[in-house]
């Protein structure tokens, strides 16, 4: 629903003075953006062309490393579990449960990230210390260092518990935007696959999941991109050690934990490089963001052209 | 297989009870009328600083940015023509998935060295994470009102502007305050804007946004490892609240759209 008002007769009419009004408030939003933008790119130009890319990438391995290891972790945790759960509430739960457990789901997402911290670093630290991670350490630790660990003396904060605390905190994100997608799909290849005498699971296996693939690959991507910039909750488990750790099982940091526990007192040189790190973070966040809405809009197209 | 689908559904909901266990658990044995009405300095200390910090930056930005967010989502939504809509639309989802520490660094980077570290650098930064909560929220808001209202009101000679205001965002009001509500309880939570920009005090700050003042989640993070019990205490009971305000919030404004897309 557009108005078009441009014959409008005086100039200072109150329709013309509040669509001015409105299209300010507009612009300043767009501004303010345009603004994050080009101050964040300007920024980091100084740390930028001080080296080389690759030397900038190289003298910063360690956040940007834990970066990647949290967040890849992140996924493999919340991934296989939003996406079943996902299923779960729009193919077999009944219609009021579903309801209620998407409700239930959608609350996490509520409760803040400095609260997940707080349980973390009190409670599941510990937990997963003794459990996930001590597992993995004794099973494939021996033949792989990188997955190590002293089991007579782990470590206090690890990378490992900082992603897996993450991809809980992502759940909800990975459940509702593949929800969304899932139920996109249309009932009519459903019940075309359903007539020729398959199951439900072989329905969801071979029509529902082709077709949303590129619309839950999207919504991986933007959970990626939140499990990259989540910031409170990993500073407090993740340990703050600035070197590559040796094991996934050891202390290190993220680009996030760098900037939020170093720039306030860093010197002008750590200060351009933790603006240049944080910048790299911004434009991967949204080129995620990006991938995952122009994914959801092809899926849009495809799903419309069956209906 | 459904089975498993359900498991799974499950897995993702432990966390959740794990965790609101933990902190009721932990909280309850140091709420007191102390920790309301003292300071971290008082004896016996309390966070009433970290409370009224909290609700003052958050009150601050919501009052600054819903009106810029809802006047933008009725220019783009009424007025825009549809390329532009979607285009802006487009660009305010992705907003939307720019980390806060980026949006904190902004602040840090341009607010700061013109405000100080106060309370004002932290009320624009949390301000600038809203804007585009409440501008999304509001123009999904806005499109469920029926064309053939609008066009009622326009068929009775009702000039454009008055049929916007009393006619679509009349209809739209409840919807509007949760916009506005989502947006203020994602404010409260906001942890690591705040340490660039506002880095918290001791001292109790009544509307002084020049200076520094405290918040919830400020509290909360610097206790979080304390060794003395009272103070980590005070953490849990801070997370409580922080929790409570936060659940409680979004418990009202998706109590009233439970189907509502607008996450």
């Amino acid at each position: 629903m557009t108005f078009n008002i441009t014959r409008s007769p005086s100039l200072l009419s109150p329709d013309r003075t509040f669509r001015a009004i409105t299209l300010m408030a507009a612009v300043t939003t767009a501004t303010i953006l345009a603004i994050i933008f080009v101050v964040l790119a300007l920024g980091s130009i100084p740390a930028l062309t001080a080296t080389s890319f690759l030397d900038f990438i190289g003298t910063n391995a360690g956040p940007i490393f834990g970066t990647v290891a949290t967040a890849l972790i992140a996924i493999v945790v919340a991934g296989p579990i939003g996406i079943l759960a996902a299923i779960y509430l729009v193919e077999f739960a009944p219609k009021r449960l579903a309801v209620v457990l998407t409700f239930i789901v959608e609350l996490i997402a509520a409760i803040p990230s400095v609260v997940f911290g707080l349980w973390a670093v009190n409670d599941l630290s510990i937990r997963l210390r003794d459990s996930v991670e001590w597992w993995i350490a004794s099973t494939f630790g021996k033949f792989i260092p990188f997955l190590s660990e002293d089991s007579n003396n782990p470590a206090a904060d690890s990378v490992f518990r900082a992603g897996f605390l993450v991809g809980i905190m992502i759940i909800p994100l990975v459940v509702a935007l593949s929800r969304e997608i899932i139920r996109a799909v249309p009932i009519s290849l459903r019940e075309g696959y359903i007539g020729i005498g398959a199951t439900r699971w072989e329905t969801i296996r071979h029509v529902v999941l082709p077709t949303a693939r590129i619309g839950i690959t999207g919504a991986l991507m933007l959970a990626l991109g939140r499990a990259l910039g989540e910031t409170i909750a990993v500073t407090m488990v993740i340990g703050g050690s600035n070197d590559v750790p040796g094991s996934l099982f050891q202390p290190g940091s993220t680009i996030a934990t760098r900037i939020a526990t170093t720039l306030p007192e860093a010197n002008p040189d750590v200060k351009s490089v933790l603006i240049a790190l944080g910048v790299i973070l911004f434009f991967v966040s949204l080129g995620l963001s990006l991938a995952m809405r122009l994914a959801a809009r092809q899926t849009a197209k495809i799903t419309a052209s069956v209906k | 297989m459904r089975l498993s689908a359900l498991i799974a559904t499950i897995a993702a909901i432990i966390p959740l009870i794990a965790l609101i266990y933990f902190v009721i658990v932990r909280a309850i044995p140091w709420l007191d009328a102390e920790l309301f009405v003292n300071n971290p300095l008082d004896k016996p200390s309390g966070i009433s600083n970290a409370i009224f910090g909290s609700l003052q930056l958050t009150t601050a930005a919501i009052l600054a940015v819903s009106p810029i967010g809802v006047l933008a989502a009725i220019y783009l939504n009424e007025y825009a023509s549809p390329r532009v809509a979607s285009w802006s639309e487009l660009v305010i989802d992705v907003m939307l998935g720019v980390p806060s520490i980026v949006v904190g660094m902004f602040a840090f980077m341009v607010v700061v060295p013109q405000l100080g570290v106060s309370a004002g650098a932290g009320v624009v930064a949390i301000g600038i994470l809203m804007l585009p909560i409440v501008v999304r929220t509001t123009q999904e808001v806005l499109r469920l009102v029926p064309s053939s209202v609008r066009e009622a009101s326009l068929a009775l000679g009702v000039p454009v502007w008055k049929t916007v205001i009393f006619v679509v965002c009349r209809t739209a009001f409840s919807g509007i305050l949760t916009a506005v509500i989502l947006a203020y309880s994602r404010g409260l939570g906001e942890t690591a804007p705040l340490l660039l920009t506002v880095r918290g005090t001791f001292a109790q700050n009544w509307l002084d946004f020049g200076t520094t003042m405290n918040a919830l989640p400020l509290t909360i993070y610097s206790y979080s490892g304390a060794a003395d019990s009272r103070t980590l205490g005070q953490a849990w009971a801070a997370a409580l609240l922080l929790m409570v305000l936060a659940l409680a919030l979004n418990i009202v404004v998706r109590a009233r759209t439970v189907n509502s897309r607008v996450a």
